[in-house]
């Protein structure tokens, strides 16, 4: 594991084991019900309805981290799931049909009272499905309208413009099926769903997303980045999980004080800084140390990942007087906005420059295909902005074909053959 | 067969010489586009489709020619510069090098459903570069976004996503649809469908044509003017009618779409014949009539699309196989799942599907080769296969 430089991450990581202790005492013996479901689904919904959720790809990239993904998906392949199939979506299934929790990461997931996915891709109507099926749980899904309104500069209408950014009849349906989804928890809770309640939490999401945002403005203003990218990562998507939850929100603004003194302080994630690089889709969880590998021999340091970025520009809604069309306006695009063109593309460059980037290095996960998509377009875009890219063909949790020693040695010789030569551009930073 | 991609001079000289419907229905299918582009010059907009969940009833109704796209251009070295390799299925990366390139600039719309996630990027994927790159010749692209869960809402949701390309159309032709317009063209349609049903009758208990056979004809219907289609299906189903039943042990393709013959031609080679598959290219290409009786025929058009289309995103389970279910155990003798390499999606029916089978006693096989070279080895596979299983079941 990577050295954690932060407080925060120490307390970061030390929240999320005691949440999930929590949640499976809760579960097992106060037969509290929560639920599991797609990263990118209204957790809103769930919070004010008082209904714990565990992110399908949070629980697979703790799979990873604990190196039992191999093992998981090859149990998968036995019962007949082919290995051309997507990994990221369905690893944390995998562990369920597994039946063995002696093995799982901290006991293993609790039946659910609910799971529930945006269908964003072909796959995980099955996936779902048959997870549900194991557990003899009930699956809700959210079907996903097509984008056709597509503005190029998208982050700049959708805090205060969302209402004209994602098209009307799109977040007219998603509000029907959130209304769907709310009488399900209402069943489960026997709660009744209160507007009010959402609209306080919206609010608080955005006052949590408002000190990433200070967090992120810190980070590319600062000499050498105060913090390193996948400590970004463990603090804000800790917080994301939850939300708008008192805890998120205070975890958030002591993110943004500590990285704000550390820059204040001149402290560096790594005093030699000379290359600042770009790490384009999700984590490499089988194999964090990656992201530290090339600081002492070329000093290239990670400080961007979308973790942090998306909240402020993908999160935040002003102007909550129908909080579930705001909700649907930040639930209903994630998959454009992050992997395709145009949103996708066009959103990474303006990060990269931002951010001072010299080099990217994006990931074309095959083992999961929707995430795979638009990477040509992010990667043209990038090599045209003068940045220089480094295709990652790899799965995020699945460390079967995963040579890290040869991985490296191609990052290397990428920094030394195409990025490290244009001295001046790197020694930008450093003045 | 003759090669495929004729001129349209030469493809029209050879049709006018071919007076047997056999023969020229499976000409229309080995050149998909010659109709179309035949239209095009005739000054007829056509409407370039991807796939079978856009009410074709529509796109006639406005006067416009409709067809399925199969060709393509696979070989188009732009496709590499923004499709990820191994992302996309073949089919729509031949879709995708065939607009970049120019190949569909005859076509006044290419009209994109939603009958699958891949298709949607395709959208996505063509609209950028027309906005990057406007000197190629990419034809006005449309989404039309009809959702295939079984719901109130998304139901809804469709209906008024199908009146909204009603307009668009209109846009396109001038011409505004008219209920009278929408009732002729379902008759057209309907007229084809039936057509459609009587070659699929003749391929069940005592199959009077092959696998391959009968996914020409019935492809072709994708190509041509229905009306005419019709015609040439029901001459070609009379003509089958006479033949003697084939011998083979009858087989049933699942899994992955096939635009091509070339899974049916490997398994006819070892004494089986194909009897039905489980796609929109062969025995679930008509499905039912639509049924213009309820007095709003655009209602009625889009409930035969919403209920009636295949699309892996029908769901849940028990919609998705009911069609898998029944035909399966009614007298086939096997079932071949067609699981590509590029597969990633039906594989994740594949588990539940066997198992369904298994409990019946119904011999399957997996093919996950790409069925357009079927290696040796995969050949002897299915030689083994076909000859092992048992006969009239």
């Amino acid at each position: 594991m990577p050295e954690k430089q932060l407080d925060c991450t120490r307390a970061a990581g030390e929240h999320q084991k005691s949440w999930f202790a929590r949640l499976r005492e809760d579960v097992f013996q106060k037969q509290r019900p929560y639920a599991i479901i797609q990263a990118d689904m209204p957790f809103e919904l769930f919070h004010v309805m008082d209904v714990p959720v565990v992110s399908n790809q949070w629980w697979a990239s703790i799979i990873a981290a604990k190196r039992l993904s191999g093992h998981y998906l090859d149990m998968l392949n036995s019962m007949g799931f082919h290995n051309g199939l997507c990994r990221y979506c369905s690893l944390a299934a995998a562990s369920t049909l597994a039946e063995d929790p002696e093995r799982a990461p901290w006991g293993g997931l609790p039946k659910p009272a609910l799971l529930s996915a945006r269908l964003t891709c072909d796959c995980l109507q099955r996936v779902f499905a048959i997870w549900a099926e194991a557990f003899g749980s009930e699956c809700v899904f959210l079907d996903n309208p097509g984008a056709t309104e597509l503005p190029v500069r998208w982050w700049e209408l959708s805090r205060r413009r969302w209402r004209e950014l994602f098209e009307e009849h799109r977040l007219e349906f998603t509000v029907i099926q959130f209304r769907n989804l709310i009488k399900a928890l209402e069943r489960i809770t026997g709660r009744q769903f209160q507007i009010d309640r959402l609209r306080e939490r919206m609010e608080r999401v955005n006052r949590q997303e408002e000190y990433f945002d200070e967090a992120r403005h810190v980070i590319y203003a600062a000499p050498k980045t105060p913090v390193r990218m996948h400590e970004q990562v463990t603090n804000v998507m800790a917080a994301q999980w939850e939300r708008g939850s008192d805890w998120a929100v205070q975890h958030a603004r002591a993110f943004r004080d500590e990285i704000k003194n550390r820059a204040i302080q001149g402290v560096a994630a790594c005093p030699g800084e000379r290359v600042r690089l770009m790490w384009v889709g999700a984590g490499l969880w089988h194999d964090t140390d990656f992201y530290t590998a090339f600081e002492e021999e070329f000093g290239a340091v990670f400080v961007w990942s979308m973790y942090l970025a998306f909240g402020p520009d993908g999160y935040i809604r002003y102007g909550l007087d129908d909080p579930l069309l705001a909700l649907a306006s930040r639930t209903v695009s994630m998959n454009e906005q992050l992997h395709n063109p145009p949103w996708a593309n066009e959103w990474i460059v303006h990060q990269a420059k931002l951010n001072r980037i010299d080099a990217a290095l994006v990931l074309t996960p095959l083992g999961t295909r929707p995430a795979a998509t638009g990477n040509r377009f992010i990667e043209r875009a990038l090599e045209q902005a003068g940045i220089p890219v480094l295709p990652v063909v790899a799965d995020m949790v699945d460390a079967r074909d995963w040579d890290p020693d040869a991985m490296r040695r191609k990052v290397s010789e990428f920094l030394e053959h195409r990025v490290l030569p244009p001295i001046p551009n790197a020694r930008r930073h450093v003045s | 067969m003759r090669p495929s991609k004729m001129t349209n001079s030469e493809f029209t000289a050879e049709l006018k010489n071919t007076a047997d419907p056999v023969e020229r229905l499976a000409r229309h299918y080995e050149n998909p586009a010659a109709e179309a582009r035949s239209a095009a010059s005739g000054k007829t907009p056509v409407v370039g489709i991807t796939s079978n969940t856009v009410p074709w009833e529509l796109v006639r109704a406005a006067g416009a020619f409709p067809f399925i796209i199969n060709t393509g251009n696979a070989d188009c070295p732009d496709i590499c510069m923004y499709m990820e390799e191994g992302v996309f299925e073949q089919r729509i990366r031949a879709i995708f090098g065939a607009a970049i390139s120019g190949d569909l600039g005859y076509l006044s719309l290419l009209l994109i459903p939603r009958t699958s996630e891949q298709e949607y990027k395709l959208y996505l994927y063509l609209r950028e570069v027309a906005r990057q790159d406007p000197a190629r010749r990419i034809p006005p692209l449309y989404l039309y976004d009809m959702l295939h869960t079984r719901s109130p809402e998304s139901y809804s949701y469709g209906l008024q996503r199908t009146l909204r390309l009603k307009e668009r159309l209109q846009d396109l032709t001038g011409r505004t649809v008219e209920d009278a317009a929408l009732i002729r063209a379902v008759v057209e349609s309907n007229s084809a469908r039936a057509s459609i049903r009587r070659l699929l009758r003749l391929r069940r208990r005592g199959p009077r044509l092959t696998g391959a056979e009968a996914l020409a004809l019935i492809g072709a219907s994708f190509f041509v003017d229905r009306h005419e289609y019709a015609c040439l299906a029901d001459r070609a189903a009379a003509l089958m009618e006479d033949r003697n039943p084939l011998a083979g042990k009858r087989l049933l393709i699942t899994g992955s779409s096939l635009n091509h013959r070339g899974l049916h031609r490997a398994l006819e080679k070892h004494e089986a014949v194909v009897v039905a598959e489980d796609d929109w290219w062969g025995s679930r290409s008509a499905g039912g009539d639509i049924d213009c009786g309820t007095g709003d025929p655009l209602k009625a058009i889009f409930e035969k699309y919403y209920f009636d289309a295949p699309s892996p995103r029908v769901f849940p389970f028990e919609i998705a196989d009911a069609w898998f279910q029944e035909e399966s155990a009614d007298g086939i003798d096997g079932v071949v799942f067609y699981l590509p390499p590029e597969d990633c999606v039906a594989g994740w029916d594949y588990p539940r599907r066997r198992r369904y089978l298994d409990k019946r006693g119904i011999p399957h096989l997996l093919v996950r080769e790409n069925a357009g070279s079927v290696s040796e080895e995969c050949h002897a596979v299915i030689e083994k296969f076909v000859r092992g299983i048992g006969r009239g079941r």
